[in-house]
């Protein structure tokens, strides 16, 4: 009965060698080395686990979890979460990591952490389980500039077209749930697509599959009904409104009414991704729109280019905006995960702002290289310089609406430190405060007289004064109220982010605020040009400091988050 | 997917089209999914097996059946087991990334020696295990054979334990040898022998479904057991959970009831049941006679602990108390459950016997839905409990019986004088042996002391000062061992053979689908080069492989409780997927789920059990004025595994739980001491301090405070005390103190 199974490797086992001489300690390592590099389960054990079986074993788990019958006319797929069966093991993010081939921490699937907002109340920890909810109006779909997302006509899945991404993470932004996951690796986005390819053959999603506790299962949904209850509440206390994207999720609990929860992460936000390609894309190109607007101005009130002084502002301020336009816009490109996509951004024009906003730059810039070459060009070729009026105002009218797209691109997201005036304010002042600056550095170096000169470091004065009023407004937001996501973004600046805020606002003071006054108040010629040549790259430097703060201190709008720690 | 577009033949406006709106291509096959045959639905295409076989999970003892997908023999993935009778198809996380483990950067891969410079240098195995025997001869030679002990595990299978234990002590000469499974179930260990004559938990997990009331004492499963929750949610009797626990948790918030009793105020409130069971004639006084001794006295012992003073002493109402005991009595079938509640208590033996006694008198035992049932931790403590021959002899016998070390003599074939007839030292007493200098090398095996041992600052100050300290584990950089004289390299679960034991007595096989990294090697084979080394090897000629060391095992088990005679080899085993002890018939070997003492024999040798008792004793260090708050620590989340050596290796698992230690505090608390969510605050003990991050919970009654235990500061605050039967540290009842930033004391 003792059948000790042959050792099957091909290293001499342990006890016998064939050899006369007697093992040596080094002939037993080296014979145990080899021997750990067999690996034996296959020879001496699979042929008891041959399933030829097509139909999934796990299908007697999932059955009862799975719909009776397709989604007909105007019903889709939904996932349906029993909140009171969900335990917090997690199992079904680490089983979606795992049954989807996912790379190390990739996983479509979070489980966040409810708790009373009463914190004396009876303990209770309502974990919930959250993915892609597959939206009847996917914000993801709406924001892609490349037309990357499909809403499945019968299924309702919201699936992410892999091959046509080109990594620019918008919907990672415009996502209020964070269903959409970056792969910085690949340069694209994923995301869950219910396992479509499973349910198209019967079989369940990977975390319907894998909950120990039967909490999620798949159900066909109406869209109306959606629709209907999506018209009041959200999806779980601290996300958004479920109006915005329709989400088809439902949460159920038969024993607590979770809306008197809060997130466990609630007032803990850490600081996001500070996208720096996109900080220099959006700070230079308002610098090339406001720089342009600014000559605009100049000429508008009375200033020519037929002075040499008025010439050489001219092309300066050009051959600056130009430059300012090409390396923003390349910067914009380099953001891309796949930058050898990014013609496919013209996709989404009916849709995406993103796309918007990159036909508009599309226009603006060749505009200001036109500007600038025609400067140039003036003294050989004369006609330039009645081009050079239309091509001004079209540039500047492209950039403003561009600026524009800029903003609705971040309002979009819904995220309170991006909607309404916070983005819109900041991203104009912007153009503003370094049109006027470079003008007043340009004006003085062109030896314009001390008027322009004087009023674009006026300007400068003004909006730098407004525009840092209004951050300033900003961080005090956090004495408002305790648990807001504005209170959070101030708290974010005034503790993590400090240091980026302490020195975004003495660069912003020194050169937009100081600087002009001492200018305007006492500074010679010579001193004034160098001043204003200061001033304006303190206040470039501000202003990145004020782009990368407007990324890294948004909260964005999610599902619940874990534990603070 | 299982549609592929052929690349020829596609026209060039379509490669156009594609170019500007792809829906197919590279990135969307890399997701692609197929069938994966062999019953296992759609997997990623890249990871398809050729073939499969399955293996039992390797972190906790609730013993998961998974399903590993090969490819030309290398695990690439792998599934829970279907049909598996423990998990019935689920995993917990730990377990869907068993795999991820083993490919960490921290992998030990080469043995490590100390060098004069205090450095850490690669060696050769030759010389590792030179350095391994000189070094330990020479401390041998000079301060006797004893003065070298071993650490053992519940983490390695029953066959390297047994190598281990034989090498050690019938080679090496060594006395003194205890395992981590010290730290979680000696309590349970001990209490079964004492109680049932024999350390046999004798539930199945089948024992969940079938039950009308489920007790579950000092156990939150949904962290700890989530698969043995799912087993409670399969219940279809309606059946009742009560939880017996100082935190509101996970599993107490699921609960039909929470008994949220003092922390410690256990042993009484037992006591106060039985004593209500007994007043209202709500026992089995007819299987009491037959089957048990001592419940008279036991009777007598309880009569003090009336409702009001057990109530009282544990904080409860009393009619909570007496609705609890009438719970038990309206209700055909009881099961009790405990875990590291009542096990990591200084008087855990006592109380793990109150529950069995409970069970006992109101015969809750040996039938489906009953038991007082153990849970217990690691993947293997049960194999150690009998099988690791630190504390007993193998096979649950005696070193001080001559009869037990004839049998294990004649069962190895090895001279009986080899036997050691003094009993080990526990755990603890090893370490004040080191204290004493009567321990002066350490042999640390799949464990790691230096973090979890109580008082870890003194624990560390003890490992500093031993001669020679050699540890043996899969990576280089445990806390224990970067502290170490000698690091062995070891191949993990998933590269190497070998038999699990899990809570239910179940056996199941490992096996060895993964190339181990670099020249680690499995246990067992380090203790085969050990011996050959050391010059012993001749006692372990017979064991070539773990499975001959299997066949020993089954002699070794022959005719003792836990007999597995009829398992005769891995293919039989395999074959039946598992087997549960005693499996002495081919019937009981293909029998899914099977529980014990339907006969009521029990295994002293009057086939009776004991009542066991003694009066409850308080907490030798309660909370005063000086360090108000009591200090519990217990299993934080289900992706963390005790010192998370293995778990922090899997990227998807650390996003699971929190990076840094935190500290649950309840509102009132936190409230005077004004600490809020978030804020970092230290607690200190009289032992040492750590800084952590506050969580203002309910979870906590006011006045304790709950730290992980995964987290490797929390054992600076405990407080070493151990239960006297069982020798289990008592982890969860220490006296602290919390200091905030704004209340910084001068130094």
């Amino acid at each position: 009965m003792s059948t000790v199974v042959a050792n099957t490797s091909d290293a001499p086992p342990l006890d016998s060698l064939p050899s006369a001489r007697p093992m040596t300690l080094a002939d037993l390592v080296a014979g145990a080395l080899a021997e750990q590099q067999q690996l034996s389960a296959v020879e001496r054990f699979s042929q008891w686990h041959e399933h030829h079986d097509a139909s999934p074993l796990q299908s007697r788990h999932y059955r009862s979890l799975m719909p009776a019958n397709p989604p007909g006319a105007g019903e889709q797929y939904a996932f349906d979460v029993d909140l009171d069966a969900c335990s917090g093991c997690k199992s079904c993010v680490v089983a979606c990591h795992a049954l989807n081939g996912l790379d190390k921490q990739e996983s479509w699937r979070d489980v966040g952490l409810l708790m009373p907002a009463d914190p004396a109340a009876p303990a209770v920890l309502q974990y919930v389980t959250t993915a892609c909810h597959h939206c009847l109006e996917p914000a993801c779909a709406s924001g892609c500039p490349v037309n990357a997302y499909e809403k499945d006509p019968v299924t309702g899945i919201v699936r992410h077209l892999d091959d046509q991404c080109f990594g620019c993470t918008y919907c990672t932004m415009a996502c209020p749930y964070e269903a959409p996951k970056y792969h910085a690796g690949k340069g694209i986005v994923r995301k869950c697509d219910m396992c479509t390819h499973r349910l198209a053959d019967g079989e369940a999603p990977a975390c319907v599959q894998s909950c120990p506790n039967e909490a999620i299962r798949i159900t066909v949904v109406k869209t109306e009904e959606v629709r209907r209850q999506c018209g009041e509440g959200s999806l779980a206390p601290g996300a958004v409104t479920s109006a915005f994207t329709l989400p088809t999720t439902r949460f159920t609990s038969a024993k607590r009414d979770v809306s008197k929860f809060r997130p466990a992460d609630e007032g803990h936000a850490r600081p996001q991704h500070a996208h720096g390609a996109l900080v220099v894309m959006l700070v230079l190109t308002q610098a090339a729109v406001g720089a342009l607007a600014a000559v605009l101005a100049w000429a508008w009130l009375g200033g020519g280019w037929s002075t040499a002084s008025g010439a050489q502002f001219l092309t300066g301020m050009a051959t600056l905006a130009a430059m300012a336009a090409v390396v923003g816009v390349a910067a914009a490109t380099l953001h891309l995960g796949r930058p050898q996509y990014a013609f496919r951004a013209l996709l989404g024009v009916t849709h995406s702002w993103l796309s918007r906003e990159i036909v508009a730059f599309g226009a603006f810039m060749p505009l200001a290289v036109a500007i600038a070459a025609a400067a140039w060009a003036m003294p050989y070729w004369p006609v330039a310089e009645r081009l050079i009026p239309p091509a001004l105002a079209a540039a500047v009218g492209s950039g403003l609406v561009a600026i524009w797209c800029s903003v609705k691109i971040y309002q979009f997201t819904r995220r309170p430190f991006w909607v309404g005036a916070n983005t819109a304010a900041k991203f104009f002042l912007t153009a503003g405060v370094l049109g006027a600056s470079v003008a007043c550095a340009g004006a003085a170096w062109a030896g314009e007289p001390p008027s322009p000169v004087r009023a674009f470091a006026f300007a400068t004065f003004f909006l730098t004064l407004a525009k840092v009023a209004f951050e300033v407004s900003q961080l005090r937001a956090i004495a408002l109220t305790e648990q807001t996501s504005l209170a959070s973004s101030a708290k974010l600046l005034r503790n993590a982010l400090r240091l980026t805020t302490s020195w975004r606002l003495a660069l912003g003071t020194m050169g937009g605020i100081v600087a002009p006054a001492i200018s305007l108040l006492r500074a010679s010629d010579t001193t004034t040009a160098w001043l204003a040549l200061l001033a304006c790259g303190l206040c470039l430097a501000g202003e990145l400091l004020e782009r990368t703060l407007f990324f890294q201190a948004v909260v964005p709008l999610k599902m619940p988050g874990g534990l603070p720690a | 997917m299982t549609t592929s577009t052929p690349p020829q033949s596609v026209s060039l406006a379509e490669q156009i089209k594609s170019l500007v709106h792809q829906r197919e291509g590279r990135l969307t096959r890399e997701l692609l999914l197929q069938p994966g045959r062999f019953g296992l639905g759609k997997v990623p295409a890249g990871a398809a097996p050729d073939a499969t076989t399955t293996a039992v999970c390797g972190y906790c003892a609730t013993g998961c059946g998974l399903n590993l997908h090969l490819q030309q023999g290398v695990a690439t993935n792998l599934t829970p087991s279907t049909d598996y009778p423990v998990n019935l198809g689920m995993a917990c996380p730990k377990g869907w990334e068993a795999l991820s483990a083993l490919d960490s950067p921290d992998r030990a891969t080469t043995p490590l020696l100390r060098d004069a410079s205090g450095q850490l240098r690669p060696v050769d195995w030759e010389h590792a295990l030179e350095a391994f025997c000189s070094q330990f001869k020479a401390i041998q030679a000079e301060h006797g054979p004893q003065s070298v002990a071993f650490l053992s595990t519940g983490q390695i299978p029953t066959e390297e334990l047994v190598m281990l234990g034989s090498l050690a002590k019938f080679g090496m000469g060594v006395i003194h040898g205890d395992g981590n499974t010290r730290q979680c179930m000696a309590t349970a260990a001990t209490a079964y022998k004492q109680s049932f004559g024999f350390d046999a938990p004798p539930q199945t997990y089948a024992d969940f479904e079938e039950s009308d009331v489920i007790f579950l004492i000092g156990a939150n499963l949904c962290v700890g057991h989530p698969i043995m929750w799912e087993r409670v949610l399969r219940n279809r009797r309606g059946g009742k959970v009560v939880v017996v626990d100082p935190r509101r948790t996970e599993t107490a918030q699921a609960a039909w009831k929470h008994l949220a009793i003092r922390p410690k105020s256990d042993l009484a409130f037992l006591y106060g049941l039985a004593h209500v069971l007994i007043r209202e004639g709500w026992v089995d006084r007819e299987f009491i006679d037959a089957h048990t001794t001592g419940f008279d006295d036991f009777a007598r012992h309880v009569e003090p602990f009336t409702p009001e003073f057990a109530a009282a002493a544990a904080g409860l109402d009393e009619l909570q108390l007496l609705e609890t005991a009438e719970l038990i009595h309206d209700h055909e079938r009881t099961s009790f459950w405990w875990t590291m509640g009542v096990n990591q208590s200084y008087e855990g033996v006592r109380t793990a016997q109150a529950i069995i006694n409970l069970a006992l008198m109101t015969r809750n035992i040996g039938r489906p839905g009953t038991g007082a049932n153990s849970i217990t931790g690691q993947c293997n403590a049960m194999g150690s409990r009998l099988f690791s021959n630190t504390t007993n002899l193998l096979g649950g016998r005696r070193f001080e019986d001559e009869g037990d070390r004839r049998d294990v003599a004649d069962a190895l074939g090895i001279p009986v004088e080899r036997i050691p007839s003094h009993p080990s030292w526990a755990y603890d007493q090893i370490v004040e042996g080191i204290r004493t200098g009567e321990i002066r090398g350490l042999w640390v095996i799949a464990t790691n002391p230096a973090h979890t041992w109580i008082n870890q600052g003194d624990t560390r100050e003890l490992l500093d000062k031993l001669d020679f300290l050699v540890v043996q584990d899969m990576y280089h950089n445990t806390d224990t061992a970067r502290v170490a004289d000698l690091v062995l390299p070891a191949a993990g679960w998933g590269e190497k053979e070998g038999t699990f034991i899990n809570t239910e007595r179940r056996l199941g096989l490992i096996k060895k689908v993964r190339r181990a990294p670099g020249q680690a090697l499995a246990d067992f084979t380090i203790f085969k080069l050990i011996a050959a080394a050391w010059g012993c090897d001749e006692l372990f000629a017979r064991w070539n492989c773990p499975e001959d060391v299997f066949q020993s095992i089954r002699d070794l088990s022959r005719g003792r409780p836990c007999d597995i005679w009829a398992i005769t080899d891995y293919r039989t085993l395999d074959a039946a997927g598992s087997a549960q002890w005693p499996c002495t018939s081919e019937e009981q070997l293909h029998e899914p789920e099977r529980r014990l003492f339907a006969d009521g024999r029990f295994y002293h040798d009057d086939q009776r059990a004991k009542f066991l008792f003694d009066p409850p004793t308080p907490m030798p260090e309660p909370p005063d004025a000086d360090y108000p708050l009591l200090l519990l620590t217990g299993r934080g989340a289900v992706s963390q595994w005790h010192t998370q050596t293995r778990t922090q290796k899997s990227a998807v698992l650390r996003k699971l739980y929190p990076q840094s230690i935190y500290v649950e505090i309840n509102p009132a608390d936190a409230d005077v001491a004004s600490v809020r969510t978030g804020d970092r605050i230290t607690i200190e003990s009289r032992r040492g301090a750590v800084t952590a991050t506050a969580i203002v919970t309910a979870v906590v009654q006011p006045g304790q405070v709950f730290i992980p235990m995964h987290y490797e500061a929390t054992n600076r605050l405990t407080l070493p005390h151990f239960d006297p039967h069982s020798r289990q540290p008592s982890y969860k009842d220490c006296a602290v103190r919390l200091r905030t930033s704004r209340s910084r004391l001068p130094k």
